[in-house]
C-alpha cells in the first residue's frame, strides 16, 4: 500500500516536471516568436524592437487596450514570457511561477474569445503574427494550453502540500527525536 | 495622416487593394464606385467617405450619397455615368476561391482590377479587411488584420525605418 502511495507520488512529480518543461519551452518559444528579427534584418535590439511594435499592432487590434497600455503589454510581455519559461523550466519556486503562468494562459483565453465574440477576425498574436483566432485556435488555448497550465500550477501546489505533510509524519518527527536524544 | 507624414514624403509606398467580402452585401458595389471615383482622380476621398460610414451604407446599400457627398457635382455626375453603365453584380470574393467574374458575359470595366485584388487576397490569404501586408527592403513581413491606432501603426513604421 505504501508502494503504491510513493509510486503513485513518483509518477505524479514526473508529470509535474513534464508539464512544467513543456509551459516553459511553450513560453519560451512564444517569446522568441514575437522578439524574433522580421524578414531582412538580423539580430540587433533595434530589430527586436520593430519586431515589438509588430505585435503592438496586434495586441492594438484586439481593441481592448489605450494606446498607452498596448504599448506597454507589448514592449514587456514577450520578455516576461522569456523568463517565466526559464523560470519554470527551473523549477524554482513552482508554485508562484505555475500560478503567474495559469493567470496569463487564462487572461490570454479570455482576449481571445472577447475578441471572437465581437466578431474580430485579427491575428492571435500568441505565437508572432500572422496566426488568426478562430475556433481552431481558441480549442488549442482553451483545451491544450490552459489545463496544461492548470494542471502544473495545482500539481505544484499539491506537491508542496504532501511535501509540508510529509515533513510532519510519524517517522521524521521520530528521527528529530533521535537527533534530540543525541544531542 | 499616414498621408502627410509618410507618403508624400516617400517613406512608404501604400498601395491599395480591394478585397469585397462575400458576407458584406454591398462590397462589392463599393469598390466599384471607388474604382469609378479612382477614374476621376477622387479614390482618396471617396474611400475615406466610405469607410467612415461603413455601417451606413452597409445597411441601406445607398453608396451613391456618400460618394456624392465626397467629390465636386460635375466629377460625381461623370462617377455615376461609369457606375451606371456596369449592369452585372459587382464582384466579391467567392468562398471556394473561384473567379468572381467567370460567369459573368459582360463584366464591368473595373470589375477586372477589382477580380485580380480579390485573386491576390486569396494568395495571402486575406481573412478579414482590412488586411495589411508590410513589405521592407523586398521582403514581405507576415499579413496582419484589424484595425490599428495611428500612434501604434506610426511607431511601427519609425522603427522599421530607423532599421539600417
Amino acid at each position: 500500500m505504501k508502494s503504491d502511495l510513493s509510486s503513485s507520488k513518483r509518477w505524479g512529480k514526473r508529470l509535474l516536471v513534464i508539464g512544467r518543461v513543456a509551459l516553459g519551452i511553450i513560453f519560451i518559444v512564444a517569446a522568441y516568436m514575437k522578439m524574433k528579427p522580421q524578414p531582412a534584418m538580423a539580430w540587433s535590439l533595434a530589430s527586436i524592437e520593430t519586431s515589438l511594435s509588430m505585435f503592438a499592432m496586434g495586441v492594438d487590434s484586439y481593441q481592448i487596450l489605450p494606446v498607452w497600455a498596448v504599448r506597454l503589454v507589448a514592449h514587456w510581455l514577450p520578455p516576461f514570457e522569456l523568463l517565466l519559461g526559464v523560470w519554470l523550466l527551473t523549477g524554482l519556486a513552482l508554485r508562484a511561477s505555475s500560478l503567474i503562468a495559469a493567470l496569463m494562459i487564462s487572461a490570454f483565453f479570455l482576449a481571445m474569445t472577447s475578441a471572437y465574440e465581437r466578431g474580430l477576425t485579427i491575428s492571435c498574436g500568441c505565437f508572432g503574427p500572422g496566426e488568426q483566432i478562430g475556433p481552431r485556435r481558441l480549442i488549442e488555448e482553451g483545451v491544450m494550453l490552459l489545463p496544461l497550465a492548470l494542471a502544473v500550477c495545482i500539481g505544484a501546489f499539491l506537491t508542496a502540500r504532501r511535501e509540508n505533510e510529509g515533513d510532519q509524519s510519524p517517522l521524521e518527527v521520530t528521527v528529530g527525536l533521535g537527533d534530540t536524544a543525541r544531542r | 495622416m499616414i498621408a502627410s507624414d509618410y507618403i508624400t514624403s516617400g517613406k512608404v509606398y501604400l498601395v491599395h487593394h480591394d478585397f469585397p467580402l462575400q458576407a458584406h452585401m454591398y462590397s462589392g458595389l463599393a469598390a466599384r464606385w471607388a474604382n469609378a471615383a479612382a477614374r476621376v482622380g477622387e479614390f482618396p476621398e471617396v474611400e475615406a467617405a466610405l469607410y467612415d460610414n461603413q455601417d451606413a451604407w452597409g445597411a441601406s446599400g445607398d453608396i451613391a450619397k456618400y460618394v456624392a457627398a465626397a467629390m465636386p457635382a460635375a466629377d460625381f455626375k461623370r462617377v455615376e455615368v461609369l457606375v451606371k453603365s456596369c449592369e452585372s453584380p459587382a464582384p466579391t470574393s467567392t468562398w471556394d476561391h473561384s473567379d468572381p467574374l467567370a460567369k459573368d458575359p459582360h463584366p464591368c470595366a473595373f470589375d477586372y482590377a477589382v477580380r485580380d485584388d480579390i485573386e491576390l487576397g486569396y494568395k495571402i490569404p486575406v481573412q478579414a479587411t482590412p488586411t495589411y501586408v508590410i513589405t521592407y527592403k523586398g521582403q514581405k513581413l507576415p499579413a496582419g488584420s484589424g484595425t490599428v491606432s495611428w500612434p501604434i501603426l506610426k511607431q511601427f513604421f519609425d522603427s522599421l525605418l530607423a532599421q539600417q
